[in-house]
C-alpha cells in the first residue's frame, strides 16, 4: 500500500485541515505504517458474507409525528462565536444547493 | 479521608442511615481533589453547585422524601458527556469554552437518581488514545504511580475513582477506553453490550462501537451503576429495548458449574510475564472454585484491530465533521471565506491525533477506496463477531487479560501511534463484536502496578460478568 | 440530421409531518430564525437522529401513488460535505437502498398525446437551513434544517421543455392528491433539478449538465429552452458540452456554469450508524395502502358516471383542491354538470388570475352550493350570480342575504316585463325589423335594452319568450 504526498494533500483538503510541508511528508510515513497495519482485514474471508443482515438488535420503534419542545434561538447559540438575531453568524456566502 | 474509602454501596448505606450527609461528602470529595490536584484527572469542577444541590439533597432526605438510589453521592463524568450548564470539551482546545446546552440520558438518569455531578473528568481528545496523552489540558497521571500513564481514553475517569476524588465515574469505550484504564489504575470497568446505554448525549467518536459504562472500586458497585444508567431510550434509535436485568440478584451466586473460555488467541507471548502470571492464578482460582475452563478458538480476532482502525476513523471523520468554527467551539481570528474559516478553525482546534483518525477516516470512504476498506472491513466485523457468538455458545464468558502489560511510562509510546495502538490488542475485538466485557483487578505486578483481567459476555448478559467477577473480587479483597 | 433533446428531472418535495424528519421540532415555514431548532437539528455535540414515522409513511404513500416497488429494506447514509447550512456537515439521505424504485406517470401534452415517464427512485432526506444575508455577513437559520424531503428521481424520458413541465405538472397534482406535500414553488416546498443533454438522430446520448435554481415551471421551460438550444450550438460549433452544475439567472434569461465534474465533491456515502436499517415488512406497505386517498383517475371516472364530460371530468381533478372543492358543494347542491361549469368557468377564471402558489378558492363549498341555487331555480340571473359570486370571493358571505342587499332578485313579473318591452319595441322598428328578416342576433339586442331598463334584473329567457310574442 503507498500513498503519496499528493495524495494527503486531496485528503488534507476533504478533511478541511492544514499541514505544513513537513507535516504533509510525515503524514505519508505514518500513514504507510498505518495501511500496513489495516492490510490485515485482506487476511479474512469474507465471501459468504451478506452485510443486509441485521448486526444490532433493531427493534426500536420509529418516532411519532408529535412536536417536542424546542430550545430557544438564544439558547441554540449561546455557544455560536458569532451571531445576530437568534441566527449564526458567517462571512458572506453565495448560495450553492 | 472519613468517608472516601467506601464503596459506593456502603456510602449510600450511611447515607440512608444520616451516619453521613451529603453536604459532608461533597466537602470531602472537594478537598481531597485539592490534594491530588497534581493527577490533572478532571477538567471542570463544581464545588459551589455541588454543595447547593447536596444541601437540597439532605433536607429532602430530612423531610423523610426520597432522594433516589443514589441520592447525595458526588459523581464524576468524563469530559465527553452533556450535562446542562457545565462545560463540555472532550478534552479539546476546539470546545475548550462549550457549555452544554442539554443533557445526556445517562447524566439525566444518575441526576434522576439522585446523583451529584461534581466534576467532569479528563481524556484523550475525542476519546482517541490509550494514554490520556491526547488531551489539550495535558496528561493525567496514574493514581498508583504518577511516573505512568492512567491509560484512555477515559484516564480521568478511572483516576478519579481510584484516587477517592469521588464513589464512581461514567467513561466511554469505543476500543478499550473504559477497559485499559481500569486495569491500569486498578478499578472495576465495564463496556456494556453495544446498545445496553443510551448513547444521546455522548459526544460521538465512532457511533457504531461507542458505549458508555461505569467505573467503580468494586464489582457490585459496579451492576448498581449500571443498573441505574442502562436501557432504552426514545432518543437513541441504537438503544436495545431488551428488559435490564437485576444485575445483583444472581451477583453472589459463585462460579461453580458455570464455564469459563480461555481463547487461545489472547494468551500469547506478548504478555508480560506479571500480567501472564496474575491471569494463571486467577484462572487456577476459578478452576478451583467450581467452573470449568473451556479453550475456545477466535480465528480473526488478530484483524479486529486493522478491522476497528478503518470503521472507528470513518465514522469518527463524518462525526467531527460538525466542528467547523460555525456553530460552536473554536473560530479562528483571521479568514478570508467561509471555506478558509473551515480550514484554519479545524485545523487550530484538533490535536494531531485527531486530525490523523479523520484524515485516515476520509481516506477509507473516499471515492475509489470505499469498497477496499470500509466495506471490507464491516464485512471482516461480521466474521469476527460471529466467531465471538461461536465461542461464546460453548461457555458463559470469555477470561482474557485486560491489557498485555500493566501501565506504561508517561511519554513512552507519545511517538510511536502504531505500538499505542498495540495497546488495544485484547479490548478492541469487544467493541467490534458488540458484546459486554468487564475489567477487574487481578494483582499486582512486582512495583505493584494494578493488573487487569477481562471477562468478556454474551450479548445483554452482563449479569453473568459481575457473577463471574464478583466472585473473583470477595475472596481477593485484599488485593483492592 | 436533426437533434434530440433529453431530460430527466430531480424534484425535491418536503414533507408536510407536523414534525422533523429526525426530531420532535416544528416543521414550519416563516418562523423566527432557530426558534424551531433542538440540539438535534443544529448538530450539537452528541445528538441523536430518531426517524418519524410519519415521514417514512409519506414517502412510502408517495411511491404507491406512482407504482413504484416498495424496498423492504432500507437504508439512510450520510452525504458529506461542508456547507453553512448543513449544520451536521452531513446529509442524511439515501443512496444504495433508497424507500421506492421504479415507478411512472402518465403524462399528456397539448396535443392530446400520452406519455409515460418513468422513475428512477424516490427516496427520503432532510432538508438544509437557509442563509439570510445580512449587512454584517451570512445568517444561518436551521428552523428548515431537517425537514423531511423525498427526492424523486425520473429516468432520462423527457424530449422537450413541454414535456418536463407536463411532468412536473402531473407530479405536483399527485404530490397534491396524496397529501404529502404543500408544493408551494415560493416557499421552497417544491424544487427542481433538470438533467439535459442533446445528441443527433441515432447517436449516443450526449453529455448532460445539471441546471438548478429553478423556482417556477416557467423557469423550467425558459431554461430548458435555452440550455438545449445553447448545447447545440456549441456542438454545431465543434466545441464540446462540459460535464458541469449550471445556474438558471431568471433575470437574464440565462445559464451560468458553478461548478464542473472536475472540482465536483466526493460526498463519501456510507450508512449512517446513528440510524438501523429500515424494516419495511409487506404488512407494513399494505396498512399504508389502505391510506392512499383516492386519486385523479379514480374520481375522474366517478364523475363522467355524474353525466360530466370527460374533459370536464379531466379539467375538474386536475388538482385534488379543485375535486375536493367540487364534491363538497355537490354536498349541499346536487347538480354535478351545473356545479362543474361553474367551477371550470368562474373559479377557473379567479384562480387563473393568481400565482401558482397563491391559488386557494375564497369561497365556501355552502355558500357556492347556495349561490348555484339560486341561479338555478331562476331567483337570479346570470349576471346577478356573477354579482354574488364576486362578493362571495372578496370575502362576503350569506348568498341569500346578498340577493337583498345586492338587489339582484330577478324580474320575474311578465306584466311588468310586458310594459318595458311595449316601449322598447316602439322606440327600435328598425330592430323590430331586423328580427323579424330572420336576424337572430337583434335578440341580444332586446334582451341587453331589457336589462339595462331593469337593472339588469330581468329573467332573460322571459325576456325572449316575450319579444318573440310581442312581435309576433
Amino acid at each position: 500500500m503507498s500513498i503519496t504526498i499528493d495524495d494527503v494533500k486531496k485528503l488534507a483538503k476533504l478533511s478541511r485541515l492544514e499541514f505544513t510541508e513537513e507535516e504533509t511528508k510525515e503524514f505519508v510515513k505514518e500513514f504507510e505504517a498505518t495501511l500496513n497495519q489495516v492490510d490485515a482485514i485482506n487476511r479474512v474471508d469474507v465471501s459468504n458474507i451478506d452485510l443486509l443482515e441485521k448486526t444490532i438488535d433493531a427493534d426500536t420503534e420509529l418516532r411519532k409525528d408529535e412536536i417536542t419542545p424546542s430550545l430557544r434561538a438564544d439558547e441554540i447559540v449561546s455557544n455560536a462565536p458569532a451571531s445576530e438575531d437568534g441566527a449564526f453568524l458567517v462571512p458572506i456566502t453565495v448560495a450553492e444547493d | 479521608m472519613k468517608y472516601l474509602d467506601y464503596s459506593l454501596t456502603e456510602i449510600i448505606e450511611k447515607l440512608k442511615g444520616g451516619e453521613v450527609t451529603s453536604v459532608e461528602l461533597v466537602k470531602e470529595c472537594f478537598e481531597r481533589i485539592k490534594e491530588t490536584a497534581d493527577l490533572n484527572a478532571l477538567n471542570s469542577t463544581y464545588e459551589k453547585e455541588a454543595l447547593a444541590r447536596a444541601k437540597a439533597i439532605d433536607e429532602t432526605r430530612g423531610r423523610g422524601e426520597d432522594v433516589g438510589v443514589l441520592g447525595g453521592v458526588p459523581v464524576v463524568l468524563k469530559d465527553n458527556i452533556n450535562y446542562l450548564g457545565t462545560r463540555t470539551t472532550c478534552a479539546s482546545k476546539f470546545l475548550e469554552n462549550f457549555i452544554s446546552p442539554y443533557t445526556a440520558t445517562c447524566a439525566q438518569k444518575l441526576h434522576d437518581a439522585g446523583a451529584i455531578v461534581i466534576a467532569k473528568a479528563n481524556m484523550d481528545e475525542f476519546a482517541m488514545g490509550s494514554s490520556n496523552e491526547n488531551s489539550a489540558f495535558g496528561p493525567v497521571k496514574n493514581p498508583v504511580d504518577n511516573t505512568r500513564v492512567p491509560g484512555g481514553s477515559s484516564g480521568g475517569s478511572a483516576c478519579t475513582v481510584k484516587a477517592r476524588q469521588c464513589f464512581m465515574s461514567l467513561g466511554t469505550d469505543t476500543g478499550g477506553s473504559i477497559r485499559e484504564p481500569s486495569s491500569f489504575c486498578g478499578v472495576v470497568g465495564i463496556k456494556p453490550t453495544y446498545g445496553r446505554v443510551s448513547r444521546y448525549g455522548v459526544v460521538a467518536f465512532a457511533s457504531s462501537l461507542d458505549q458508555v459504562g461505569p467505573l467503580t472500586r468494586t464489582v457490585r458497585d459496579n451492576a448498581l451503576a449500571l443498573s441505574i444508567i442502562a436501557g432504552a431510550d426514545p432518543m437513541d434509535m441504537t438503544s436495545s429495548q431488551t428488559e435490564v436485568p437485576n444485575y445483583l440478584s444472581d451477583i453472589d451466586k459463585g462460579v461453580k458449574g458455570l464455564k469459563i473460555g480461555m481463547p487461545s488467541q489472547f494468551f500469547t507471548d506478548k504478555l508480560s510475564p506479571s500480567v501472564r502470571s496474575s491471569l494463571d492464578k486467577a484462572i487456577e482460582w476459578y478452576r478451583e472454585n467450581g467452573a470449568e475452563i473451556v479453550p475456545v478458538e477466535l480465528p480473526s480476532v488478530d484483524t479486529a484491530l486493522a478491522v476497528y482502525y478503518v470503521i472507528s476513523s470513518a465514522e469518527a471523520a463524518s462525526n467531527l465533521a460538525r466542528f467547523d468554527g460555525v456553530k460552536y467551539g473554536v473560530r479562528a481570528e483571521n479568514y478570508e471565506d467561509v471555506v478558509d474559516l473551515y480550514f484554519k478553525s479545524r485545523t487550530q482546534g484538533f490535536g494531531k491525533e485527531v486530525k490523523r483518525r479523520i484524515m485516515l477516516g476520509n481516506y477509507v470512504l473516499s471515492s475509489g477506496y470505499y469498497d477496499a476498506f470500509y466495506r471490507k472491513a464491516k464485512r471482516v466485523q461480521k466474521v469476527i463477531r460471529q466467531e465471538f457468538l461461536s465461542a461464546l455458545e460453548k461457555c458463559d464468558c470469555l477470561i482474557s487479560p485486560t491489557t498485555a502489560t500493566p501501565a506504561f511510562k508517561l511519554g513512552e509510546k507519545a511517538n510511536d501511534h502504531v505500538a499505542m495502538y498495540l495497546t488495544d490488542i485484547f479490548t478492541v475485538p469487544v467493541n467490534i463484536a458488540g458484546v459486554p466485557a468487564l475489567s477487574l483487578p487481578c494483582g499486582v505486578d512486582e512495583e505493584g502496578l494494578p493488573i487487569g483481567m477481562q471477562l468478556i459476555g454474551k450479548h445483554f448478559d452482563e449479569a453473568m460478568l459481575y457473577r463471574v467477577a464478583n466472585a473473583f473480587e470477595l475472596a481477593h479483597k485484599e488485593g483492592k | 440530421m436533426s437533434w434530440n433533446t433529453v431530460i430527466g428531472l430531480e424534484v425535491h418535495s418536503e414533507l408536510n409531518t407536523k414534525t422533523k424528519c429526525f426530531c420532535g421540532c416544528k416543521n414550519e415555514f416563516g418562523d423566527k430564525p432557530n426558534t424551531n431548532c433542538c440540539p438535534v437539528c443544529t448538530a450539537m455535540p452528541g445528538s441523536l437522529p430518531v426517524l418519524n414515522r410519519d415521514a417514512v409513511e409519506r414517502a412510502i404513500l408517495m411511491g404507491l401513488a406512482v407504482g413504484c416497488r416498495i424496498n423492504n429494506y432500507s437504508v439512510f447514509e450520510r452525504k458529506n460535505y461542508f456547507y453553512p447550512d448543513l449544520c451536521k456537515a452531513y446529509q442524511i439521505s439515501q443512496l444504495e437502498y433508497p424507500l421506492c424504485v421504479g415507478g411512472g406517470l402518465e403524462i399528456e401534452l397539448e396535443d392530446g398525446t400520452k406519455k409515460f415517464i418513468r422513475l428512477d427512485r424516490i427516496h427520503l432526506e432532510e432538508d438544509a437551513g437557509k442563509l439570510i444575508h445580512s449587512r454584517n455577513g451570512t445568517m444561518i437559520d436551521y428552523n428548515r434544517g431537517g425537514v423531511p424531503l423525498i427526492e424523486i428521481v425520473s429516468k432520462p424520458d423527457m424530449n422537450s421543455a413541454e414535456e418536463a413541465v407536463a411532468y412536473l405538472q402531473k407530479l405536483r397534482s399527485t404530490l397534491l392528491y396524496v397529501g404529502v406535500s404543500d408544493c408551494k414553488m415560493q416557499e421552497g416546498s417544491i424544487r427542481f433539478d433538470v438533467n439535459i443533454s442533446v445528441n443527433r438522430d441515432g447517436e449516443p446520448l450526449g453529455t448532460r449538465t445539471e441546471l438548478k435554481n429553478l423556482n417556477s415551471f416557467r423557469a423550467v421551460l425558459r431554461a430548458i429552452k435555452y440550455e438545449s438550444a445553447r448545447q447545440i450550438e456549441e456542438l454545431e460549433a465543434g466545441r464540446k458540452v462540459i460535464q458541469e452544475t449550471r445556474r438558471w439567472d431568471d433575470a437574464k434569461g440565462k445559464t451560468y456554469s458553478m461548478r464542473t465534474k472536475e472540482d465536483s465533491q466526493d460526498y463519501r456515502y456510507f450508512p449512517d450508524p446513528d440510524l438501523i436499517p429500515l424494516d419495511v415488512t409487506e404488512e407494513y406497505i399494505e396498512s399504508i395502502r389502505k391510506k392512499l386517498p383516492k386519486l385523479a383517475p379514480e374520481r375522474k371516472a366517478e364523475y363522467q358516471k355524474m353525466g360530466l364530460t370527460e374533459q370536464d371530468a379531466t379539467l375538474i381533478t386536475s388538482e385534488r383542491a379543485y375535486a375536493d372543492f367540487f364534491e363538497a358543494v355537490l354536498k349541499y347542491f346536487n347538480e354535478p354538470k351545473f356545479v362543474c361549469n361553474w367551477i371550470t368557468a368562474e373559479v377557473f377564471k379567479k384562480l387563473n388570475a393568481l400565482e401558482e402558489d397563491d391559488r386557494k378558492i375564497s369561497v365556501t363549498p355552502q355558500d357556492l352550493a347556495k349561490m348555484l341555487e339560486l341561479y338555478k331555480n331562476g331567483e337570479i340571473n346570470q349576471a346577478g350570480a356573477r354579482k354574488i359570486f364576486d362578493a362571495l370571493w372578496e370575502g362576503e358571505t350569506d348568498p341569500v342575504r346578498l340577493v337583498e342587499t345586492l338587489g339582484l332578485k330577478q324580474l320575474n313579473d311578465t306584466g311588468a316585463l310586458k310594459a318595458v318591452l311595449e316601449k322598447i319595441i316602439a322606440d327600435n322598428p328598425k330592430a323590430v325589423a331586423e328580427l323579424k328578416a330572420g336576424n337572430e342576433k337583434t335578440m341580444a339586442f332586446f334582451v341587453g335594452q331589457a336589462m339595462r331598463a331593469t337593472q339588469g334584473k330581468a329573467n332573460p329567457k322571459l325576456v325572449n319568450d316575450l319579444v318573440r310574442e310581442l312581435i309576433k
